[in-house]
């Protein structure tokens, strides 16, 4: 077998620009539409943002055009082509690549190993060729201009950026297969510092100036319109408006994205608050730093802030799952920093990632109502069957939880009855303090009116909740105060009512500028 | 379809090769002094499958269970030597086990080591330890009382059969005590549910308030103190102690509870299910044995009808989406 040098530069020497269109595609969960008509044109040599809030349907767009979902209409065309794409192979196929926030890697291989994930590896006589193996990737690696990362260094000693950027180095190392012209990257820079960001861009400028296209989802404003060739801002699922760079402006953007009305989504405040509940003095906890709040009974308090502005490690924390420094109090009494304090002091917790961190899917649901206040539920130790019985029935209407019976897997419901079912959980032990974790995620819009009145119902009976939240509408509709977080401090407290969408977007997109 | 393939399949195998053993061997299997004596035969075994249920309800195992039964055998018997009563060597046999047992829970949870590898270990060095106590002998004769022994011998009378006295020995009765007491831990108490619920979603059940870390450590006390308990049954079955005669209840044990995680709705581990794995088991045995199938025959064919349990369970359980 010869060895041969990989082509130099797989977009060089192409003149036409390739393209791939999407129109009018609308995909439904069960009774959720997830798209109702969204439309974006790709093409080849320049950065295309991807806007939205959450909801809005990015990720399903993103989904369908890895073929891990089956648009229910629409079309999708490559270089005037229809394109059927019915799995991932088909994608990759179409010379489609895609890079998440969080990058999959083997971190015990070599970079170049890596690289080489979705490559043959060279080889001579029936073993690996490991020269030519480096030399590829140290090729593909300088194509893009990344000198600092060397081939044989261990993934494991790289960080988030480096890793991404790898990722993206391995997409051109020349293969049989199509080669890929088009890159999907979602969120890239939500987990990685400024100067990796700063490379990272280097890079897509080099991608770009081979003639690939790149489709950027992000949240993050000043990146967008730092980048962003063309804008495409999707809202409940279908498109508002495309514009180019020369038109790009950010309140427009901004607008487009919130130009809704909240509707009857949202109960009516009550605007009766009680004594402070919970009081958290200095409290530090990475990325948190000395922060100090107070919530009192009947009030329900939100937090808004970029991913990795501590939002979500402020519940964390709060909850006992970190080790904190600092002083926290409910009702006056200092609580321990573990889970078993907290929830025995009467807080409770709906995480984030209810899969992950919050149900036990293979077992009944019941089971998981139950397990914080198993203290409560037994006798001596032995549980108390009857009042189990009775709290799960209990807690399971009150949250209108679709279910046949508390033996019921969790697995077996939709994604709004796992929420509540830990709903439930939440309220079996009487709370004083609610912490809600993205209560709303990934659930539909009936769910989503059903837990808001319900979080609403339990302010009034004077619990202090508190929401960390990446929906906007949201924290506006449902809090009284919202507490903006950046960098891992509150960098100011709102009143919730008189609030815009455009006003918060701009508070938070703001501080992340300054 | 998939569920009740899932949660009946092995029942109803478990019946066919019940019935399969009644037509060919009438007279012999299905009587009421075969399943007396097989219930004896398996006692140990159910000791351990039980125990070793309590460590599978959290997600991790015990691969040290055999070599501490043969371990905790001759040093009870080792006691017997040097002269003492059966108090002391029971409660020295005992005490090994729970030692060797938080050893084993002090490293899979404090320390965080596989629980695969940490009771490999484990399993090596009490396997070395019983070699060392008993000089690499069979322990036997006069030092062992009659008292422990004859433990053994006795049993429980239940009445006559066919003009001979029906008796339920010892051992089998221990053996149900130990299953009772397992049950009451595992289905009925707060301590159980956080069990299942760390081998459910650890991350949760932490985030929960269960101290994962203090529960992981003291399931293996379970494993360790069933463990020594099947030792000293052993030793008193066969009035002597070997540092090997243990051993072969290791893969049995973890067998069991597979096989029975086979016949509950969410493939988790239960004890009465354990309770039917053994019974599997010995019935597989007893029955191919009276056959006079060949030995190595029949271990090929009992790890295949383990196979062949399992598959249908895992199949059942991809359809609905679980894996």
């Amino acid at each position: 077998m010869a060895t041969s040098e990989p082509p130099a530069g797989i977009f060089v020497n192409r003149k036409i620009m390739r393209h791939l269109v999407l129109e009018g595609v609308a995909k439904a969960y069960g009774a959720t539409l997830a798209l109702r008509s969204a439309s974006v044109s790709l093409q080849g040599g320049e950065i295309h943002a991807l806007m939205g809030e959450n909801g809005a349907g990015k990720s399903t767009l993103i989904r369908v055009l890895a073929g891990l979902e089956r648009a229910d209409a629409g079309q999708l065309t490559l270089d005037g082509v229809a394109l059927r794409l019915t799995g991932p192979q088909d994608a990759a196929a179409a010379g489609l690549r895609f890079l998440h926030q969080e990058v999959q890697v083997v971190p015990g291989l070599s970079v170049a190993e890596n690289m080489h994930l979705a490559h043959p590896l060279p080889q001579r006589w029936g073993l690996v060729d490991w020269r030519r193996l480096y030399r590829a990737a140290g090729v593909a690696l300088g194509q893009l201009g990344i000198g600092h990362i060397d081939p044989r260094a261990g993934m494991a000693g790289l960080g988030p950026g480096d890793r991404m950027l790898v990722r993206i180095a391995a997409t051109v190392i020349a293969g049989e297969g199509p080669e890929p012209w088009l890159y999907v990257l979602d969120e890239p820079t939500a987990a990685l510092t400024q100067p990796e960001a700063e490379r990272l861009f280097a890079v897509i400028g080099r991608l770009v100036a081979r003639g690939a296209g790149v489709l950027y989802v992000s949240h993050r404003m000043d990146e967008v319109m730092r980048l962003a060739d063309r804008v495409t801002v999707l809202r409940d699922g279908a498109l508002v408006s495309t514009v180019d760079r020369a038109a790009m402006d950010r309140d427009r953007i901004i607008f487009d994205m919130t130009g809704r009305e909240l509707g009857t989504l949202f109960p009516a405040r009550s605007g009766v608050t009680g004594a402070v509940v919970l009081e958290v003095e200095a409290m530090c906890a990475p990325p948190l730093a000395a922060v100090t709040l107070a919530v009192r009974a009947g009030e329900v308090l939100g937090l808004a802030g970029l991913s990795g502005s501590g939002r979500n490690a402020l519940l964390k924390a709060l909850i006992g799952a970190v080790p904190r420094r600092g002083r926290v109090l409910v009702d006056g009494v200092a609580v321990a920093a573990t889970p078993e304090a907290a929830w025995a002091a009467g807080m409770a917790y709906v995480p984030r990632d209810r899969r992950a961190e919050g149900v036990m899917l293979r077992e009944g649901l019941g089971r998981t109502v139950v397990l914080p206040h198993l203290r409560a539920l037994s006798r001596a130790g032995f549980l108390d069957h009857a009042a189990q019985r009775r709290v799960v029935a209990d807690r399971a209407a009150k949250v209108r939880l679709k279910a046949r019976g508390a033996s019921q897997p969790v697995a077996e419901l939709s994604g709004g009855n796992q929420q509540k079912v830990l709903f439930s959980r939440a309220l079996a032990g009487w709370p004083r303090v609610l912490l809600l974790d993205e209560p709303t995620r990934g659930v539909d819009v009936a769910a989503k009116a059903d837990i808001y009145a319900l979080i609403r119902g339990l302010a009034d009976q004077g619990v202090a909740v508190i929401v960390a939240s990446s929906d906007l509408p949201e924290l506006i509709g449902l809090c009284d105060r919202i507490a903006l977080l950046q960098a891992g401090r509150i960098a100011r407290e709102m009143a919730a009512e008189a609030l815009t969408e455009a006003a918060l977007l701009a508070a938070i997109y703001e501080g992340e500028a300054a | 379809m998939g569920q009740s393939l899932r949660s009946y399949g092995t029942l109803i195998g478990v019946a066919g090769i019940i019935l399969l053993f009644w037509v060919l061997l009438p007279g012999t299997f299905m009587t009421a002094r075969n399943w007396l004596n097989m219930s004896q035969q398996l006692s140990m075994l159910i000791v351990v499958a039980s125990v070793m249920t309590v460590v599978m309800a959290i997600g991790d195992f015990d691969l040290s269970v055999g070599a501490m039964a043969s371990l905790a055998g001759v040093v009870a018997a080792v006691l017997f030597v040097q002269g003492y009563g059966v108090p002391v060597a029971l409660l020295g046999a005992l005490m090994v086990g729970l030692l060797g047992g938080a050893l084993n829970g002090a490293l899979v949870s404090l320390l965080g080591i596989l629980p695969f590898v940490a009771t490999l270990a484990t399993l090596t060095i009490f396997s070395g330890a019983a070699f060392m106590v008993s000089g690499g002998k069979t322990i036997s004769g006069k030092a062992i009382p009659d008292a422990f022994s004859g433990f053994a011998k006795g049993g429980m009378a239940l009445g006559t059969i066919a003009d001979k006295p029906a008796v339920l020995p010892w051992l089998s009765v221990l053996a149900l005590g130990v299953v009772a007491v397992i049950w009451v831990v595992l289905e009925q108490t707060a301590y159980g549910r956080r069990l299942y619920a760390i081998g459910g979603n650890m991350e949760a059940a932490r985030l929960a308030g269960v101290k994962v870390v203090r529960l992981r450590l003291t399931a293996f006390l379970f494993t360790g103190a069933g463990a020594a308990l099947a030792g000293l049954m052993y030793a008193s079955r066969v009035a002597s102690a070997n540092p090997t005669q243990g051993d072969g209840l290791m893969l049995a044990a973890i067998a069991a509870v597979f096989l029975g995680m086979t016949m509950t709705p969410g493939g988790q581990p239960r004890v009465l299910a354990t309770l039917a794995g053994v019974v599997v088991l010995g019935v597989l045995d007893n029955g191919l044995t009276q056959l006079q199938v060949d030995s190595y025959l029949r271990e090929v064919l009992v790890g295949a009808i383990i196979l062949v349990a399992v598959s249908i369970s895992a199949i059942g359980r991809r359809s609905l989406g679980l894996r």
